[in-house]
């Protein structure tokens, strides 16, 4: 049985060998704030954090992170970059936030003030349909204001 | 799904009769997908090599790390940071990448077409508009992989449990007889890739949008000892080695766009190489 720290909690996962660490979280944890949209890795909607490291968790297998640091978007609860994201604006419908911001957070944390180049490169892997990017970008450039 | 065992490979012999994992960035979605059935998977991350030292590269380490590395070369680090996505590349080992499956939807869509066994390509009169150029007269899909455009190119070599080959002899064209595309066989392991410092390197890479996507067309150069190596990615059922030319190519009614790419990629990568 795997055991996985979930945003500073230890927890023991029942779930099958398959089952995925985005299933996990959601329906035996309950920690529904991460996101399954196209549940093949592509959309980025399902990122969590994994010893500090931006993954999907939608085709990672949660017995493949037994012992692992994660970190989900109900972990960044008071991150300025949260707050950010409200100020700029940077959603619509708001269900690629989550993802959004776990790989803002990763981006802000290897370098407080990244170029705009670097924004675009490191948040290629989160797709919004809503086409919020021009807002996500600002709220990554001004997370620190 | 299925019940599915998993168990940590203690060594690198200790994988027959069970489907190795690494990252999973391919394993996982072919599984729930129902492409790939697995009894046992076994995790490999234990055994598998992971460092960058000079010209030796583990096959653990991600995409990530080497699209960084400054000992990694430039077509090398170009073609890392132009592939998949960032969460991909965080994920996925530079050996899984070399044994990734087509993206031609009729595979994926698990069609019975040659590549699963069947006696048709459906995309050769059908959908062709992303699938091969060259060598798709059996099957037409195209390879995906960057990184092994860009390790043909550099004409690297690689370490398996087993043996040591250049990376062409892991790639294989489909037959009637044999539908594998590579050479691989089952509990061989690739360990370490041997990717020596060319005189100058580069990757091009054309795609349907500026960032995650695969290969429209990719084209790697590299120069050593005054020579030049070309190879391509998306073009073929397996990642190209360009010899004589690009006049060999056998393009469909709907990609032959493929081909003029394929030509102004070649000729800007030499360029660029020749310092023009």
């Amino acid at each position: 049985m795997p055991e996985v720290n979930v945003n500073g909690h230890a927890y023991a996962v029942h779930g099958a060998v398959g089952t995925t660490l985005a299933e996990a979280l959601r329906d035996e944890l309950s920690l529904t704030g991460t996101k399954v949209a196209c549940g093949e890795g592509h959309c980025g909607a399902c990122t969590v954090l994994v010893d500090g490291i931006p993954t999907l968790s939608c085709i990672t297998l949660v017995h493949a992170v037994d012992g692992a640091k994660v970190t989900t978007i109900e972990g960044l609860r008071d991150h300025p970059m949260v707050y950010s994201f409200v100020r700029a604006d940077a959603l619509q419908c708001g269900f690629c936030t989550p993802g959004q911001i776990i790989s803002a957070v990763a981006l802000v944390d290897s370098k407080a003030a990244p170029s705009t180049e670097e924004i675009r490169h490191a948040m290629a892997g989160n797709l919004c349909r809503c086409g919020a990017y021009p807002k996500i970008e600002e709220a990554i450039r001004t997370w620190q204001d | 799904m299925r019940d599915i065992e998993l168990r940590q490979a203690s060594s690198t012999t200790d994988v027959d009769g069970a489907t190795p994992i690494h990252g999973g960035t391919e394993v996982v979605p072919l599984i729930r997908a129902g492409l790939l059935k697995a009894d046992t998977l076994v995790d490999i991350r234990g055994v598998i090599p992971r460092g960058i030292d000079g010209a030796r590269i583990g096959a653990g380490a991600t995409l990530a790390e080497l699209e960084c590395d400054p000992q990694v070369p430039a077509a090398l680090r170009e073609a890392c940071k132009l592939a998949a996505s960032p969460q991909l590349r965080n994920m996925g080992s530079v050996g899984g990448n070399l044994l990734q499956a087509t993206r031609c939807w009729y595979w994926r869509l698990d069609w019975p077409c040659r590549l699963h066994g069947g006696d048709e390509c459906f995309a050769r009169d059908g959908e062709h508009r992303e699938h091969a150029i060259i060598a798709n007269d059996f099957c037409a899909s195209a390879h995906p992989s960057d990184v092994a455009a860009a390790l043909l190119a550099l004409d690297a070599t690689l370490r398996t449990n087993r043996r040591e080959l250049p990376i062409a002899d892991l790639y294989r064209l489909p037959t009637e007889d044999d539908r594998r595309t590579t050479t691989l066989e089952s509990g061989e392991l690739i360990l370490e890739l041997n990717v020596p410092e060319p005189e100058g390197s580069v990757y091009l890479k054309a795609m349907e949008r500026k960032r995650w996507a695969f290969p429209m067309v990719g084209v790697a150069a590299a120069r050593s000892s005054g020579v030049t190596r070309v190879a391509l990615a998306g073009v073929a059922p397996i990642p190209w080695l360009l010899q004589g030319g690009l006049d060999q190519a056998t393009p469909l009614p709907r990609n032959a766009y493929k081909l003029d790419v394929a030509k102004t990629l070649v000729q800007r990568a030499e360029t660029a190489l020749n310092g023009g």
